[in-house]
């Protein structure tokens, strides 16, 4: 016998409901599945959305003790097995404001997707008529963040927009401002560059919540770095943020007694690697990365660490 | 987001309210508003319904088109949740001619394929654009995996005569949805979400405009529109649990059309995928058997060899999905009943071939069926995949319907270009395509005319009103549940891939059972806000009418051809029904068959060999 308690809203009062479920009926389903047969068999009530069943629309985004996954891509037994229990609590992804239970409110996350110009603009050597050139490599860049389904998991575990929401867009919309500045084709990478620094660019925390949980590997952490290294790069360097980050890796070179990797570092990489070594360097002192699950393998510290993400990093631009 | 809205707010969003289209009345259309006594109505000049790729594009082309035109577009979920994004093959358009390939092969193998059920003036009209429409998605930012001189990429695909399926990877359908959602953005679309079409109202044979539900408040409003478009996608979900398909593809426009009078062409017509996972249907895509995979009987035998000796696993869809499903009706399958199957085998190609080259489809094996097809075969069965019937268009040209005001696009209409079997990657052309001649065309209608009075539709949606009162008090979801398993589960037996005079009228019987315990069904949820059971009420009711309205075309093609199998007419019948089918429902709701004929312009019918 396992049970879920689904936390629940019905437009004006929130409470939670328990749900007894025998073993029988939800080993080997999934999530999704056994949310169905709650609705159909217990409560025709609970709300919640979903409508690919094959983790593609983005839509059935919930949280799990807390932690955001995609209940169509989630088996049940998985969930008992990773929380050693088999009481587990659904409730609606957080930093999204819930019309009814399990359904959240996705109007402010279209607006937010909508100024950062997530349309292309290409380049005028182009033509509808004709279409652009691009190779693969340029392809295969911008592929990654292409495979974002919006279905708000980075959101929900962003703990920028869990301390306020005012002045910061889902970590997902970065991520789409990320792949229009960077494709090969776009004419103007500040198109989309300049709006994201309006809504909040330099106020992401690093605390890397949102790579964690993204149900396809994306990491917005990193986008947000690569956009903040563009932007500066294309001159943007006035405010508080710009001169935070110039100032943080004066230190943290200086710091290190490693200058000469990370000048090499600089010279063959550019701005953006060392943008995104200097974000992951500030959690691992912060304690809240774990380098595990980031670079793979074994725990590191120290100077050390900042070679072999140099070379991690080294590595993910080349893949 | 509240209801009054500012015009400089109007103008910002991309997330609207039915209140917010009140504010775009001129103070003539108030005064006429008052006078004809149904009061101000929420207005705009351009309503789209649905959001996948066939919308998004409407609304592009007709902002486009007509800046000046407010342009809105529905959806009953969020706007990336759709049909399009499931789509992985890849989509169709000749953009190479340089190997022999020309629209006209693409317009012919289009034919042949749909096994000349296909309007053919349109359909080379279609290629035409199909290919031009790929190198524009390129312009719009689509990322496309690349050949080496930095164009398209494409692959070949069942039914082409040359390489013309252009792909992004194998999310192809996920790309090109959100690249249309991205451009209209971008363009500033402004969008009803949450927001369930109900039905259409018709002020002397013209389109009024719809009756909206906001899902979020319970909402129903009457909205006018100059244009309507409808592009809510295929029906396919009338087989519920047996379909590859999402569940928003309910076919709630096509039925909404049908009640407004306008014919359903080819409802009989739908296709099967040979490969969908036993339990729930999702696809498990060509790729499987592509790289060598095995289809077993309980024999162990690859029946295949009985069927399709040449190309084995590798034949045709419909003959690989009619092969399975003879192996298991004789007894050679596993299982019992809508969960019988038989195996589909990789554990030959090795562990290293199916973790690097096929990892999402063992990933479907884990996820659906707790099989790891490194060690044991994946149990498989066909399942229903998409709708070649819908709206009937009446001119490609505009993708206008025979109502005035009323246009259609992608899955939702049937022009014909797919017949009596799509060709893989054709639809997602189709949506891209259709959507934008439809937008241009609502567009083009709706700046050359004024508002109707919208009566109809303040009527409709009052009795909505009432219906959700009446249906939400009390009762049992349980049994609406259950007429949906056995509205999938009848169709299936009945109207799936073997279809029989006998079945079918056995089915119409069984469908008529059905729709009279859905009329006396009540569900307990009296809620307001967010009331999923209705909308699942909603759903069901709009599937009972198509399914009733397909087993009617169903029943009267008496020949096989394409995807529509008679085991009691096994041959295809030129002389009597190279027709479409049209069913029309009469102002008392009865369901009347007609046939039109197919045009038919440089490919003769000849015998569809592969
Ligand atoms: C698993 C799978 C694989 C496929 N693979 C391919 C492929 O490789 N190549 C190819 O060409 N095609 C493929 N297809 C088919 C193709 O994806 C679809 O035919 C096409 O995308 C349909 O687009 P559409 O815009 O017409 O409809 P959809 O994308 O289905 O959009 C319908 C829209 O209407 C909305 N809607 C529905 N009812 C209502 C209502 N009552 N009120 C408001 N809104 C409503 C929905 O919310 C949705 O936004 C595949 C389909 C599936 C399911
Ligand atoms: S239902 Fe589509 S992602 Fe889960």
């Amino acid at each position: 016998m396992a049970t879920l308690i689904i936390d629940r809203f019905d437009g004006k009062k929130h409470y939670e409901r328990s749900y007894s479920l025998a073993d029988e009926d939800i080993s080997g389903k999934t999530l999704l599945n056994t949310l169905l047969l709650i609705k159909q068999t217990q409560d025709p009530t609970l709300n919640f959305t979903a409508s690919c069943r094959c983790a593609i629309c983005g839509a059935c985004g919930v949280r799990i003790n807390g932690h955001a996954v995609l209940a169509c891509d989630t088996k049940m037994d998985e969930l008992f097995a990773t929380y050693g229990a088999d009481i587990l609590r659904v409730s609606p992804l957080a930093n999204f404001t819930v019309i009814s239970d399990l359904a959240v409110d996705w109007e402010p996350s279209i607006d937010n997707l909508r100024k950062i110009h997530p349309g292309l603009a290409a380049k005028s050597e182009f033509s509808p008529q004709d279409g652009c050139r691009q190779t693969q490599e340029e392809f295969d860049r911008i592929k990654k963040q292409w495979d974002c389904i919006l279905c708000g998991c980075c959101a929900s575990e962003c703990n920028k927009l869990t301390a306020d929401r005012s002045d910061y867009m889902e970590p997902f919309v970065f991520t789409h401002a990320w792949r229009a500045a960077h494709d090969s084709r776009s004419k103007d990478p500040l198109l989309h560059g300049k709006p994201a620094v309006a809504g909040g660019l330099w106020n992401c925390v690093h605390c890397q919540e949102c790579a964690n949980r993204c149900p396809k590997g994306i990491s917005s952490a990193d986008d947000i770095a690569g956009l903040r290294a563009m932007v500066m790069a294309k001159g943007m360097t006035e405010g508080e943020g710009p001169a935070h980050a110039r100032s943080f890796y004066t230190d943290l070179v200086e710091g290190s007694g490693r200058l000469n990797e990370v000048r090499l570092a600089l010279r063959t990489e550019g701005v953006s690697t060392l943008a995104r070594t200097g974000m992951a360097i500030t959690l691992l002192r912060r304690g809240k990365m774990n380098p595990l699950e980031v670079f793979g393998g074994e725990t590191i510290e120290g100077h050390d660490a900042l070679v072999k993400m140099i070379e991690a990093a080294h590595a993910s631009e080349k893949e | 987001m509240t209801r009054h809205f500012t015009r400089r707010r109007f103008l910002q969003s991309a997330c609207i309210t039915v209140g917010a289209l009140t504010m775009n009345l001129t103070g003539i259309e108030k005064a006429l508003a008052a006078v004809t006594g149904v009061g101000p109505m929420a207005s705009c000049d351009v309503l789209i319904i649905g959001s996948g790729g066939a919308g998004l594009r409407a609304a592009v082309a007709a902002m486009k088109n007509n800046p000046a035109l407010t342009v809105v577009v529905v959806t009953k979920a969020m706007p990336s949740r759709n049909a399009t994004c499931m789509a992985e093959g890849g989509i169709n358009g000749v953009t190479d001619f340089s190997k022999g390939d020309s629209y006209e092969l693409h317009c012919y193998d289009t034919v042949k394929g749909g096994d000349y059920l296909v309007d053919q003036g349109s359909t080379l009209k279609f290629c035409e654009l199909a290919g031009p429409a790929i190198l524009e998605l390129d312009y719009l930012g689509m990322p496309f995996t690349r050949a080496e001189d930095g164009r398209v990429k494409a692959r070949p695909f069942g039914g082409a005569s040359k390489v013309r399926c252009n792909y992004s990877a194998d999310k192809t359908g996920h790309i090109v949805a959100h690249v249309c959602l991205d451009e209209a953005l971008t363009h500033g679309v402004k969008f009803l979400m949450d927001h369930e079409l109900l039905d259409l109202g018709v002020d002397s044979g013209r389109c009024e405009g719809a009756v909206l539900r906001n899902i979020r408040t319970g909402e129903i409003s009457p909205v006018r529109a100059k244009a309507v478009v409808l592009a809510t996608g295929g029906y396919t979900r009338i087989f519920w649990n047996r379909t590859s398909t999402p569940y928003i593809s309910t076919g709630d426009g096509v039925a909404a059309a049908m009640r407004a009078g306008v014919p359903f062409k080819d409802a009989e017509m739908i296709q099967f995928h040979p490969t969908g996972v036993v339990h729930g249907g999702v696809l498990i895509t060509e790729a499987a058997r592509g790289e060598g995979g095995y289809l077993l009987n309980n024999k162990g035998e690859r029946f295949m060899k009985n069927y399709s000796p040449s190309k084995m696993e590798l034949g045709p869809r419909d003959i690989v999905a009619r092969a399975i499903e003879t192996e298991i009706r004789e007894g050679r399958g596993f299982g019992q009943g809508l969960e019988s199957y038989v195996l589909l085998d990789l554990v030959h190609l090795g562990k290293d071939k199916i973790v690097n080259d096929l990892p999402q489809i063992r990933h479907v094996g884990k996820l659906f069926e707790n099989i790891d097809l490194v060690d044991k075969p994946m149990i498989i069965r066909p399942t229903a995949h998409y709708s070649m019937g819908g709206i009937a268009v009446d001119k490609f040209d505009d993708m206008s319907t025979a109502m005035p005001g009323l246009f259609t696009a992608g899955e939702a209409s049937c022009v014909s270009i797919h017949g009596a079997n799509r060709l893989g990657g054709n639809s997602l052309a189709d949506a891209v395509v259709t959507g934008k001649i439809a937008g241009d065309g609502a567009s083009a209608y709706a700046s050359a005319v004024g508002y109707c009075a919208g009566r109809h539709i303040a009527d409709l949606a009052g009795r909505w009103r009432s219906r959700f009162k009446d249906v939400t008090d009390g009762g049992d979801a349980g049994r609406m549940y259950s007429i949906r398993e056995q509205l999938g589960a009848r169709l299936w037996d009945d109207m799936g891939i073997f279809r029989t005079g006998d079945k079918l009228t056995a089915l119409t019987r069984a469908l008529v059972e059905l729709r009279s315990q859905y009329d006396s069904l009540r569900v307990p949820n009296a809620n307001p806000v967010y009331n999923s059971v209705f909308t699942e009420y909603v759903e069901l009711g709009n599937m009972l009418q198509l399914a009733q309205a397909a087993c009617l075309a169903a029943a009267e093609r008496k020949e096989s051809r394409g995807a529509h199998t008679r085991e009691d007419f096994p041959v295809r019948d030129d002389a009597n029904f190279l027709k479409h089918s049209m069913v029309v429902m009469d102002d008392a709701g009865n369901l009347k068959l007609r046939w039109e004929d197919v045009e038919i312009t440089k490919f003769k019918p000849e015998e569809r060999k592969y």
